[in-house]
């Protein structure tokens, strides 16, 4: 049974602003006083508690940097939190940078394989699925070139297709569906609807509105790192775009 | 850690069909293909005959298989060590899909050494067959069929040497991206204090042997290339000391891998 508890998770990092320290760097600081390449502590997420069950469909919206992408690496369990505990029971798939997990030296029917290797499948259960996942993309003869030709909304077809063929009970999506063209978004809605109506549980985060509006039953406002707000998705929205737009802007704008 | 490895039995076609692929990419549009892979010793073990046997004044018909065995185990060790310390770096994409066991990186790197090994020790063994007329050793009762048997374990605990090693320098390398340079230099060095190009009884007559019996890449050295070229069975004590460094190499790896396997995915 997919189930998702988040209590009181934070999680702090430190980051160096050069992306890595040398052996030398390391033992200059220990030398001198004040480094070049200082640590500096991120917060990325403070204090937030979600319990969200099968049949959830969480919206997560916020500005640039809330710590949107940070809350779906951790509940994927890349990012272990650094306070509070997590529980997230139930088959995950993540849908994070589309281009990122693809060999790109492999053709798309490699790739299919991989990917659903990744999330678990097997050759035997994959067998079942391939022909599935290659007609969900609509890529046809496009399946034998290596990924590296492939465009950006072609590499999400693929990336969209093997996510929610293989059926995953949790699914988390991070502003990606944007990149397909208008007839695969809407392939896309009503697919994810399919799921959901299987009781699927899912977290998606998007800065299209109107894709949270009809998608999801539930959404999360972040603000640096926290939830400001958790409710129904008119609601939120509303007190969301309205912080943005001042308090005169109404709600037509959503 | 034994949870770790039975999660990286559970992604073993994740794994197993991308060490295909490197496999099948590391050749691509190349005429010989995986001939290279037999090309490279042979040609530095003709190499090394033709100057050494001169120098040294060793037998080339003795020398030829010692050193192609003895490059082939060295340039799995080798090679598993500083490619396998990019493993981390080099799959990072990856990491960030996927909450998939950390070790399962550098044993994709290690696998596809693994394949490479084969190959060559497989060349080494034919060529001893071709010059012998045989493989084994009557002297020790020895024939293929044991010789086999005899280097079976040398063979299972030097992959797995060599996964626990490319683990810890993968997560080093991660923290001190020059891990991978002084690896590089580092294993130039050993490769001369190791008995790869010449025997260890070169070094016992000057009070060098020590060198060579703290050095663990020996273990393997006799306990895999003695029974393919003498039919010698190795002693108990050897394949003890080798288990016993193994799993030495196995408690690191499975301690670096706790201790950094929460924090590394903040540095990559």
């Amino acid at each position: 049974m997919a189930k998702i508890e988040l209590n009181g998770v934070g999680l702090t990092f430190t980051v160096h602003p050069h992306k890595r320290v040398s052996l030398k760097e390391y033992l200059v600081r220990g030398l001198f006083r004040r480094s070049v390449n200082p640590p500096l502590a991120v917060h990325a997420l403070a204090g937030v508690n979600l319990k969200a069950g099968p049949g959830s469909r969480v919206g997560v919206i916020g500005h640039n940097g809330a710590g949107k992408s940070s809350l779906l690496r951790l509940l994927a369990g890349i990012y272990p939190p650094t306070a509070g505990d997590r529980v997230v029971e139930g088959r995950v798939c993540s849908l994070f940078d589309i281009s990122l997990g693809f060999e790109p030296e492999a053709t798309g029917w490699d790739n299919i394989a991989y990917r659903s290797y990744l999330q678990g499948e097997t050759p035997a259960t994959l067998k079942g699925k391939v022909d599935a996942i290659a007609a969900f993309t609509e890529l046809g003869e496009f399946l034998n070139v290596p990924v590296r030709h492939y465009s950006a909304g072609m590499l999400m077809r693929l990336a969209f297709s093997i996510a929610t063929t293989i059926d995953p009970e949790i699914l988390l999506v991070d502003e990606v569906l944007a990149v397909g063209d208008l007839a695969f978004q809407q392939k896309a809605q009503a697919r994810m609807k399919e799921m959901m109506a299987s009781a699927r549980l899912m977290v998606l985060v998007a800065h299209d509105l109107t894709t949270i509006r009809n998608m999801c039953n539930r959404v999360l406002w972040m603000e640096h790192g926290a939830v400001v707000k958790d409710g129904p998705p008119a609601e939120v929205i509303d007190a969301y775009v309205r912080s943005v737009k001042g308090p005169s802007a109404g709600v037509k704008a959503a | 850690m034994l949870s770790h490895v039975t999660a990286v039995w559970k992604f073993r076609h994740f794994l197993l069909a991308l060490v295909r692929l490197d496999l099948r990419l590391r050749y691509r549009r190349s005429v010989l293909g995986i001939g290279w892979s037999l090309l490279n010793p042979i040609a530095m073990t003709i190499v090394f005959t033709v100057v050494f046997s001169g120098i040294l004044g060793a037998d080339a018909k003795k020398y030829a298989p010692f050193l192609l065995v003895g490059m082939a185990i060295w340039a799995f060790l080798r090679e598993s060590a500083v490619a396998g310390s990019r493993a981390l770096i080099a799959n990072e994409s990856y990491i960030r899909q996927s909450p998939l066991p950390y070790a399962l990186y550098p044993l994709r790197t290690v696998l596809g050494q693994a394949i490479h090994f084969a190959i060559a020790l497989a060349v080494g063994v034919a060529l001893v067959v071709f010059l012998n007329g045989h493989l084994g050793n009557p002297e020790h009762g020895t024939g293929p069929l044991e010789v086999i048997g005899l280097i079976a374990p040398g063979l299972v605990l030097i992959l797995i040497a060599a996964w626990a090693v490319a683990t810890v320098f993968a997560f080093v390398n991660v923290y001190f991206q020059d891990t991978q340079h002084l690896l590089e230099v580092g294993s130039q060095i050993l490769f001369f204090l190791t008995p790869i190009i010449y025997e260890r009884s070169k070094l016992d007559g000057k009070d060098l042997g020590w060198v060579v019996d703290a050095n663990p890449a020996n273990l393997f050295m006799d306990l895999i290339r003695a029974p393919i070229l003498h039919g010698e069975p190795p002693t108990l004590q050897l394949y003890l000391t080798a288990a016993g460094v193994t799993a030495g190499l196995v408690g690191l790896a499975a301690g670096t891998t706790a201790w950094l396997q929460k924090k590394v995915i903040f540095h990559l």
